[in-house]
């Protein structure tokens, strides 16, 4: 059952152009790029998440990610500018990640949170980030092609449903629980705990990286307080916990029920749509503690 | 032969009688930071429209849309909205980093775009040459430009000659911010500036920096959230100057009750004391329709863009978005703003621009109610100055 | 130097703020366990209560405190039972998701039944301050210093004295053996988390009075209530004060004497956590 799932999402979504939808295509293709980019954002924290750490900083990945988009697109094109994007998100990675090796829980989670304050107010300050008026972004290749957006979102998501499987079915995951669940014990059975954490992070931030790149192309202007923002950070984990923890199929499920529930939501109920928001995710925890994959059922990680 | 000639002078008359029908989109903030603005514009649309659907030769029917200010969300429901609603104008655009996304599906699908709000001047760069942007509000130059003269006045009749300027380090604070330090200096000011967190509320340290500077005009542009701190620690850190004007896009409610606003000076498009004929008829229908008075200056924006849009239907005949907008650009209509005529930026990057800096004006709280005091053709009673905390 | 005390003065009084609420975020941390992301929406609980009083009776928010503490009891007792009670044994993660999902909930429940708009109340000595010498002491400001540390003295008292202090002081390093030693946990859990809200109740009517009162005004307070609590050691109780003194030192400092400083003070109180943080981290190891 969850094999089919894991299978099915990443079709549906590839396909999704090609659907007899309608007059509803181009709605469903915008809703779901942001779905695409959002789970995206959500697998690439539950990466981070299965070795124990619990990072608030995917914002600022999201964010770095959406500046170097922002600023080398228009020098070097658009794949090169996404993908240099992504590296200087990686190096932000690591260098918190590094500093970082001794925190955990609360406490890596807050060093993150400042990490990213500290970058937005950088890319508030520097003068060549368009300051606190924000940096216009071109389209995906010069606007060209209308869709070009959405395959962008879908490959950046598939390659974070890619990574998540690979590090969910090697020997890797091992390493990573081990991590989680005691560094002492860990560093004794032979686990390089720091190589583990370290190369967790960047990968992580490289996807959330890549994710703000193309968010950035697609909303095409960026501002620091947006694009660093702390909800984008809490929603980056708030999925994976809704949808179930350290799995692949988690997010994917969690992303595509809560930001499509979002935006239906929104549709429907005009007012005060958030509240229900807010009641569903109560009642999930409430009910549903291992999150949605407790009523598809499986073992969790 | 007579037969046709009945038939075809029926047939004119019956055009010329037949209602022009339309379906309208409608994409404001609903929720969301520009939730309070939003609504408000929502509230003039509605009111527009009511009226114009009972006056009988239009039907606007709306099709609203909340975007979340978010561009996240925004753009996806204006897609519903032209692809699955079909709608060939939009009435949207109110916060400026939205309305800039928004570029991109008005672009893809073409339709006539009238916009509310964004005032940001980078979204002059988003829509140029996009023939179909309507831009009514004033951009961020126009609201510069309104205060500098403001500021003029003060140096020319009060002998102002220093300024310290407290901004936000967000866009709003910090657009004109350049331009304020040069153009603040032409005009013989001695100015210093410092940015701050809007919404920390700590002001005591810049405040205690100024006391030092001892300006004659304290000028803060921020949200309405640092009306009242600003306020309370000017008085506490013994800063005196000899007026605090205040360019937050809206103010704290109750704010004029306290003591604490007296003399305190700011900017504003409208009020609802404002004494032209168009804003009471506004006042009065919008009071008569939601049984109660509002001070959002967005309310009879979303008012005048949505009336200005059934009067050009009306002119065209038709639901076309070319002819529509083609009646529009010729448009002249009186507005609780004032003339309402259509002509290029002062950038020249917008073709249609609506309103500009003479629309804007200086009120201050005197006596528990904001009453304009500047221009002397809006002002209702003299400005005060200096203000009774330079006083005490 | 004149200069320079008026700054430290000013960041001590701030000071006094940032620790009730990190107190109130750090006692159920440290005893119930829970990481309380609604913490914030507790502040604007109290906030709320005192523009409304205020502006339907015209009650001062100095009467409105005592209402807010008891208001704000209740709300935190009611959430602890009916809420976090069926996931403390859940893991963390749980835990945050559910209070970051009440949060989304009071926050917007507020803002659906009394709109985005920022409201001010207007006590006649909102803008008083007095003069010593040649500094300045805003009334209100230290009127909010006094009373926290008055509230942070009498929980102090009742930690060390009361017996039902005691024991939420030994549910918290232990949470097993009390239960051995016949405490009964569950009464001491809601008392303390009842307590963390009632202490942001009153800190949200403080805030009413020295800034405005909106469903989002408990936002940023919380977020440097949470970094007060990281910088003290998540549930020391003790450490919260210095913590609360440093970033607000920091902060003032900063303020004043760095141009352009009241754009940086936000990166400069994470930096400072971050360096602290990490700082600690390695001489620890």
């Amino acid at each position: 059952m969850r094999r089919n799932l894991l299978l099915l999402f990443p079709f549906l979504f590839a396909l999704l152009p090609l659907l007899p939808l309608g007059v509803w295509r181009a709605f469903f293709l915008d809703a779901g790029l942001f779905v695409l980019l959002y789970t995206a954002l959500a697998l690439s924290w539950d990466l981070v998440a299965r070795t124990g750490q619990l990072s608030l900083a995917h914002g600022a990945f999201f964010g770095l990610g959406a500046y170097g988009a922002g600023l080398l697109v228009p020098h070097l094109g658009t794949l090169p500018g996404l993908v240099l994007g992504s590296l200087l998100a990686g190096l932000g990675a690591l260098a918190l990640g590094s500093v970082t090796l001794r925190l955990h829980g609360l406490y890596f989670a807050i060093a993150s949170l400042a990490f990213s304050e500290v970058l937005r107010t950088l890319a508030l300050k520097l003068p060549f980030t368009g300051g606190p008026i924000g940096l216009p972004v071109p389209p995906p290749f010069g606007g060209g092609s209308p869709w070009a957006a959405y395959y962008l979102a879908l490959a950046v998501f598939l390659l974070a449903v890619a990574l998540s499987l690979w590090a969910e079915r090697s020997p890797f995951r091992l390493a990573q629980a081990a991590c989680r669940q005691s560094e002492g014990v860990a560093r004794v059975l032979g686990v390089e705990v720091v190589r583990v954490k370290l190369l967790s992070l960047l990968l992580g931030s490289l996807v959330a990286g890549l994710s703000g790149g193309v968010y950035a192309m697609k909303a095409l202007f960026l501002n620091p307080y947006e694009a660093f923002s702390l909800g984008r950070a809490v929603e980056a984990l708030v999925i994976p916990i809704f949808g179930g923890l350290y799995t692949t199929l988690g997010p994917l499920l969690g992303g595509v029920v809560l930001v499509g529930l979002e935006q239906a939501l929104r549709l429907w109920i005009r007012e005060g749509y958030l509240v229900v928001y807010g009641g569903l995710l109560v009642l999930a925890i409430l009910f549903l503690p291992r999150g949605l994959l407790g009523l598809v059922g499986g073992r969790r990680g | 032969m007579k037969g046709i000639k009945w038939a075809l002078l029926l047939g004119l008359v019956g055009m010329a009688w037949a209602q022009t029908q339309v379906k309208v989109g409608v994409l404001l903030p609903l929720s969301g930071a520009s939730s309070v603005a939003g609504k408000a514009a929502l509230n003039g649309i509605q009111l527009a429209v009511d009226e114009a659907n009972r006056g009988g030769r239009v039907r606007l029917e709306l099709a609203v849309a909340d975007d979340g200010t978010d561009p996240a969300k925004a753009v996806p429901a204006l897609t519903k909205l032209l692809t699955v609603d079909r709608v060939d104008i939009v009435i949207g655009g109110l916060a400026s980093g939205v309305t800039f996304a928004l570029s991109g599906p008005v672009k893809q699908y073409g339709p006539l775009f009238l916009c509310v709000g964004a005032a940001s001047s980078v979204v002059e760069q988003a829509f140029e040459g996009y023939p179909l942007f309507f831009h009514y509000h004033p951009w961020d130059y126009h609201n510069v430009a309104a205060a500098l003269t403001f500021f003029q006045y003060l140096a020319q009749t009060h002998e102002a000659r220093k300024v310290a300027v407290l901004y936000e380090d967000g866009p709003f604070g910090s657009s004109g911010i350049r331009t304020y330090r040069a153009e603040l200096e032409k005009l013989g000011y001695q100015v210093q500036a410092e940015p701050y967190k809007t919404g920390s509320g700590q002001f005591t340290p810049i405040l205690t920096r100024f006391r030092a500077f001892a300006p004659d005009i304290l000028y803060w542009i921020g949200y309405d959230v640092d009306a009242l701190p600003i306020a309370a620690q000017t008085r506490q850190v013994g800063l005196r100057p000899k007026l605090i004007y205040g360019a937050p896009p809206s103010w704290p409610l109750g704010f004029e009750k306290n003591p604490l606003s007296e003399d305190v000076v700011g900017m504003t498009a409208w009020l609802p004391s404002l004494r032209n004929a168009e804003s009471r008829r506004f006042l009065e229908a919008y009071r008569r329709e939601y049984g109660e008075v509002t001070e959002e200056y967005f309310a009879p924006m979303g008012y005048v863009v949505a009336k200005s849009l059934a009067l050009a239907l009306e002119r065209a005949g038709s639901a076309d978005k070319a002819k529509v907008a083609e009646a529009l650009a010729g448009l002249r209509m009186n507005t609780p703003f004032g003339p309402l005529a259509f002509k290029p930026s002062d950038t020249g990057k917008t073709r249609y621009q609506g309103f500009g800096p003479e629309i804007w004006f200086q009120f201050q709280y005197l006596e528990g109610a904001r009453r304009p005091v500047f221009p002397k053709d809006k002002a209702s009673r003299p400005l005060r100055y200096p203000g009774s905390y330079y006083l005490r | 130097m004149e200069l320079l005390l008026q700054t430290l003065l000013n960041g001590v009084l701030m000071a006094g703020v940032y620790a009730l609420v990190a107190t109130g975020l750090a006692l159920s941390l440290g005893v119930v366990g829970i990481v309380n992301f609604a913490h914030g929406e507790f502040l604007m609980v109290g906030a709320f209560l005192s523009y409304l009083l205020f502006a339907s009776r015209g009650v001062d928010p100095l009467l409105s405190l005592g209402l807010a503490f008891l208001a704000a009891f209740l709300v935190g007792a009611l959430t602890y039972y009916g809420l976090i009670r069926p996931v403390l044994k859940a893991p963390e993660l749980n835990q945050m998701l559910l209070t970051f999902g009440l949060s989304i909930l009071l926050q917007n429940l507020a803002l659906l039944l009394f709109g985005a708009d920022t409201r001010v109340v207007a006590p006649p000595y909102q803008g008083a301050a007095f003069h010593l010498g040649p500094f300045f002491v805003g009334a209100v400001p230290l009127g909010a210093f006094l009373l926290s540390l008055a509230l942070l003295l009498a929980l102090h008292a009742f930690l060390t004295r009361a017996p039902l202090g005691l024991a939420m002081r030994a549910v918290a390093q232990n949470r097993l053996a009390p239960g051995l030693l016949g405490i009964e946990a569950e009464g001491v859990y809601l008392l303390a988390f009842g307590l963390s809200a009632a202490l942001a109740g009153v800190a949200g009517v403080m805030l009413s009075v020295m800034l405005y009162a909106s469903p989002t005004v408990g936002f940023l307070f919380n977020l440097k209530a949470f970094a007060v609590v990281a910088l003290a050691g998540l549930g020391n109780l003790k450490g919260v004060i210095p913590a609360a003194l440093a970033l607000a030192l920091a902060e003032a400092l900063v303020s004043t004497y760095v141009p352009g400083g009241g754009g940086l003070v936000e990166a400069v109180f994470f930096l400072v956590l971050f360096l602290a943080l990490t700082l600690r981290a390695w001489r620890q190891a």
